[in-house]
């Protein structure tokens, strides 16, 4: 069938076909499905798979990268986030390719300086039509440099409003909100709802799509929402009836409980109210769930360990993207008992004392760790994160409706948080960062020149980025192992043959053979790889995950009292981001420390006694597990 | 008669004579030093004396070697290439011991291992030589005539040990200065080397091609060739690519140049296979360089396109036989390039890749390919030996042919652990001028860009260590 939208249109040409077609658009989810359902592990191999017929389908678009997943791909999946998008172009070469970005802070956590954002825009623009940018805050001039820098490079620009729940979330606001995104951006937009958490009725979308296109009624509308409550078809079918032009949803051989609603249920139900999918192929729609199929069995690790619907996103409204990871967190964690406290109790709360403002990255990490240790700690807001602080200190931007109560900013700060407020309070102005030498770091840290992409790559994470690119020296191009392989529980079976085909296109078959331990206590590996045999061998020790010691096993009250003793350990598994002080120096109760991040939140480590840095036994970027020491002050008694 | 050959050598050029011995019905005798006693010669041949622990020592000590025969019984001892080959007292230890030496005589080998005598007996026949020198006189009168020398025939020059060969004891000499620094500087590298410090002077060709010609004769002095091979792609004067026939256009020349070397055999009564190399320069002037006296690495080059054993063919000569064949009976078909393929680093000055294990061994194969190879899966380069590990010869019908065959041969070839000189074989079959057959002795310095080239590190190599990690681990660290 032939393409109604194209790859390669420019914003003006997509806005006519749009406006002059009678029914509406069909963007197919693909990285936010993964992200909320199978914790962002679906492989590129599994998309590969699936290119031809979602080519086939005669999406709007295909939602393949942005929101965490360039970090996961990096990280968890080993595949290079923009050769993952030139792979999948050259089996696409019509469908538009569509991102999700955080507005300043990119595809990471925190904001980014201007440099960095127009790099990476014009970096990730070679391959990215669809920009959906967005801001926790919706707060406008922390998306205003991507806006700009999207329209320059040519692509489609569609900036966001978040959506949620509650007395302030009126209409009216939205509108308002949709002015003064207008203001900055002209009419050359498309505008998404973004309903991350599947949040309201249908008739409060409904309403509300219709709000904009009374005030609007050449803005073209793109809805956006998860099925967390299993009601998004409605949602979708509402903003379809009041003038949306694009809704997303999912392949439903890999829908879950917290992603997008299936295609095809959204296709069907919209016919009956005679509204057509415009371009779209229900046999490729089909033919791609046939093949997915086959592959969601190797995904079960990664699904959620809570099956089922959760109506109650009402009450709690985490996004559909960390509905997974949160109970994740909870197993790992062991507090899945507390859930029901965290979820239907505490962060309700939190939400409201923080100012009800949209539940979606980063703020979403904010309500959740702090309701996290609200529940697990000894008093409320008694362990307060990082980035809880800059929060309060109006780091990410203005509250949108009310500012938390004084008490909060007083459990936080202290007595004198006004002071504080007032010296460190408000949006800093981020200055240009000196990308040249940035570059020649990475050099010294690679071994060679990087290109500008793998620059790119780092700049948004810069440890994980440079772990990537020496693990891909070492295994090579690994993204071309199916999940059967790369995804393996348990090891494989003796005699098995895996089959695969490498990054060249070259085809080779590995046979598993035994492993045996010799008698230097080394464990030898046999494999007959393209009928060779091969010896691989393996140290005993590396057997700990990360070949990394294991740490003492102590308690939390156990860490706790080390650091009044001054043997500051961790007391969670995470990375030193920061280390504050050095070896020598004085350091007082209060005092911080060390900074360690998990999870995306900076969690500062702060001094409880008087005295002098003895010792410090981390670096910066190190991975730490509960347990293991950061560093030992010494008090003057001793 | 069974009868039982003792094969004075190791490597590649070992397992081929011994092919040769089994072939004939005879039986094989290996010898091996320490460092060797796992190598591949050991397994095949029939049986295997252990001389000594060398390393190299032990395979030139004439007195073990000859002792080793006489242990294993062996009625003759193919010398191979190096090593004792063209060492005239093993000739004659052999001849005194009454084991038949598979070569030329001791008293041949002599003549033609000494350059000044070999240009005698060569200004003797006509043969066309590269003007040069007697030995020159010891002391400030060797001195004075080599300064003669080369105010007669002009800069640069060749000063050269009597007793050298193989590309050793060579130096070029660019300037009178120069000359007289460096004539004690050569006597003396020359008595350390080859217990000679004669030396002599030759006037230098500058870029000459190097075309050789395969002779093989009888004892009756029936003596053909096998036609030309060009062995113009050298580093170092060390021969890297060896092509048969010659790509020269001038069939003429060619026959004229084959004539030559089998009127040049003949001169020095040879008897046994040897090959006679000329230099030939811009305008198409060859002269004689010399004889080698014993079977060469690039052999196989000849033998695909004439079809003719050359080392059965020796073994038959030495065991009493005439040849089989009459110049008439030798016809040259289509193209055959050998390359060797050697453990060496060609971006670092081609520096040996010693103590490596070749965990991945797959070589090619199929119509046209030969491979002559000591190397297999687990074998671990000796640091002590040359870094030959394998030759790939490709024969085609036309040189196009040749050339693709031997390209797909380059690319198919996995050798995994030490770098190889495979690389840089690749771009030298891309390169343009290979591909015309348009090179001499200058191509390696005039085509710096074969140097350029990045390591590639095998795909399946890479993923395999993390398929083994998995399993080893039970899960992939990067899927929890």
């Amino acid at each position: 069938m032939e393409h109604i939208i194209k790859q390669g249109m420019g914003i003006k040409e997509v806005q006519d076909k749009l406006r002059s077609a009678d029914g509406y658009f069909v963007t197919n989810t693909a990285r936010d499905l993964s992200q909320s359902d199978f914790k962002n592990r679906i492989l590129l191999h599994t998309d590969l798979l699936a290119a031809k017929s979602r080519e086939n389908a005669g999406f709007f678009s295909l939602e393949i990268t942005g929101g965490a997943s360039v970090h996961v791909d990096i990280l968890r999946k080993q595949v290079d986030p923009f050769l993952k998008l030139k792979l999948l172009r050259e089996k696409m070469p019509n469908t538009m390719f569509q991102t999700l970005c955080r507005g300043v802070n990119l595809f990471g956590y925190r904001p980014y300086p201007p440099n960095v954002i127009r790099m990476t825009v014009s970096e990730f623009a070679k391959y990215v039509d669809v920009w959906r940018v967005f801001d926790f805050m919706n707060h406008i001039p922390n998306m205003q440099a991507v806006f700009e820098e999207v329209q320059k490079a040519g692509k489609i620009l569609e900036p966001s409003i978040c959506f949620s729940t509650g007395p302030e979330h009126t209409d009216e606001f939205y509108v308002k909100k949709v002015d003064e995104i207008l203001d900055v951006t002209g009419d050359e937009i498309l505008l998404c709802i973004k309903n991350h958490g599947g949040l309201g009725t249908p008739k409060r979308i409904g309403d509300l799509v219709d709000a904009i296109k009374q005030k609007h009624p050449d803005l073209i509308i793109h809805y956006h929402g998860h099925n967390t409550d299993g009601n998004d078809i409605g949602r979708i079918t509402a903003a379809v009836l009041n003038g949306a032009t694009i809704v997303d949803a999912a392949d439903h051989a890999f829908t879950g409980y917290y992603g997008p609603p299936p295609i095809l249920s959204v296709i069907q139900t919209l016919k009956e109210y005679d509204q057509k999918a415009e371009g779209i192929d229900e046999k490729a729609i089909i033919e791609t769930s046939e093949v997915l199929r086959h592959e969601r069995d190797h995904y079960e690790y990664f699904e959620s360990q809570f099956k089922g619907f959760a109506p109650t996103v009402q009450i709690h409204k985490l996004p559909g993207g960390a509905m997974g990871s949160s109970f994740e967190q909870a197993v790992k964690g062991e507090f899945l008992d507390k859930m029901p406290e965290i979820l239907h109790e505490e962060l309700p709360k939190v939400q409201i004392e923080l100012g009800n403002w949209w539940s979606v990255t980063p703020g979403s990490q904010i309500l959740w760790t702090t309701a996290v240790s609200n529940v697990q700690g000894e008093e409320r807001y008694g362990n307060p994160s990082g980035d809880l602080k800059n929060l309060l200190l109006g780091k990410y931007g203005p509250f949108p409706f009310y500012k938390p109560a004084d008490w909060i900013y007083e459990k936080v700060f202290g007595s004198d948080w006004q002071k504080i407020l007032e010296e460190e309070g408000g949006v800093e102005a981020i200055e240009d960062m000196d990308i040249d030498k940035e570059r020649q770091t990475l050099t010294e840290r690679l071994g060679y020149g990087p290109t500008n992409q793998q620059l790119v790559t780092y700049l948004q994470h810069p440890n994980d980025a440079v772990d990537f690119f020496k693990f891909e020296e070492k295994f090579g191009h690994v993204y071309v192992l199916p999940p059967s392989i790369f995804l393996r529980r348990g090891g494989f079976k003796l005699g098995e043959t895996l089959k695969f085909r490498d990054h060249n296109g070259k085809e080779h078959v590995i046979e598993i053979g035994p492993k045996q331990k010799s008698e230097e206590d080394e464990w030898n590996v046999y494999l007959n790889v393209d009928h060779e045999q091969r010896v691989f061998l393996f140290q005993e020790e590396a057997q700990q995950a990360g070949g990394v010691a294991p740490a003492e096993q102590l308690s939390k009250k156990e860490i706790a009292e080390l650091a009044k003793n001054g043997d500051i350990r961790a007391s969670f598994s995470g990375n030193v981001c920061e280390i504050s002080v050095e070896e020598d120096q004085e350091v007082a109760d209060g005092d911080r420390l060390i900074v360690l991040e998990a999870m995306k939140m900076q969690t500062p480590v702060t001094c409880e006694l008087s005295g002098m840095v003895e010792r410090i036994f981390v670096k910066v970027g190190q991975a730490v597990q509960p347990g293991d020491k950061l560093l030992s002050i010494i008090t003057g008694e001793e | 008669m069974k009868k039982k050959i003792l094969v004075a050598n190791r490597g590649e050029i070992a397992l081929r004579v011994i092919r040769a011995i089994q072939e004939l019905g005879h039986t094989a005798v290996a010898i091996y030093e320490t460092p060797d006693n796992e190598a591949l010669h050991i397994r095949t041949a029939d049986e295997a004396v252990w001389i000594g622990d060398g390393p190299r020592s032990d395979y030139l000590n004439i007195d073990k070697v000859i002792k080793a025969a006489k242990k294993s019984e062996a009625e003759a001892i193919h010398p191979g290439y190096g090593f004792l080959a063209e060492n005239p007292d093993f000739a004659k230890a052999c001849e005194d011991e009454g084991i038949i030496f598979i070569g030329p005589s001791s008293e041949v080998i002599t003549n033609l291992g000494d350059k000044v005598i070999a240009r005698k007996i060569m200004a003797d026949a006509d043969i066309p030589m590269v003007p040069g020198t007697q030995n020159l006189n010891a002391g400030d009168d060797g001195v004075q005539q080599a300064i003669e020398f080369g105010r007669k025939y002009g800069y640069p020059i060749m000063l050269k040990a009597t007793a050298g060969g193989g590309g050793r004891g060579i130096r070029q000499i660019d300037d009178e200065s120069q000359l007289r620094e460096e004539i004690p500087i050569a006597r003396a590298e020359a008595k350390a080397a080859f217990n000679n410090d004669n030396v002599y002077l030759e006037k230098v060709v500058l870029t000459p091609k190097h075309v050789e010609v395969q002779v093989i004769a009888d004892k009756l002095g029936n003596t053909v060739h096998l036609g030309t091979r060009d062995c113009s792609i050298q580093r170092r004067n060390q021969k890297l690519v060896e092509i048969a026939p010659s790509m020269i256009e001038d069939q003429e020349l060619l026959d004229s140049i084959c004539n030559t070397a089998v009127k040049a055999a003949k001169a020095a009564n040879y008897a046994n296979a040897g090959t006679v190399e000329f230099l030939i320069d811009k305008d198409m002037n060859y002269y004689f360089m010399e004889i080698n006296t014993r079977v060469q690495v690039e052999h196989t080059v000849t033998e695909m396109i004439t079809g003719i054993d050359i080392v059965r063919t020796q073994i038959k000569l030495a065991l009493g036989k005439n040849l089989a064949f009459s110049q008439d009976d030798v016809q040259l078909r289509g193209h055959a390039i050998e390359m060797r393929i050697n453990a060496e680093d060609p971006r670092n000055n081609f520096m040996p890749e010693g103590g490596k294990n070749v965990s991945v061994y797959r070589s090619p194969g199929g119509y046209g390919v030969r491979l002559d190879g000591f190397v297999y899966q687990g074998y671990t380069i000796p640091e002590v030996y040359d870094s030959l590990l394998v030759k790939l010869t490709v024969f085609g019908f036309s040189w196009n042919e040749t050339v693709d065959r031997l390209k797909r041969c380059l690319t198919n070839f996995v050798i995994t652990g030490p770098k190889t000189t495979i690389p840089f074989y690749l771009n030298l079959v891309n390169d343009d001028d290979f591909k015309k057959g348009d090179f001499d002795t200058s191509y390696l310095d005039t085509h710096t860009h074969l140097f350029e080239y990045e390591d590639v590190k095998s795909e399946v190599n890479k993923l395999s260590k993390l398929i083994a990690e998995i399993h080893y681990k039970g899960e992939n660290s990067y899927a929890i």
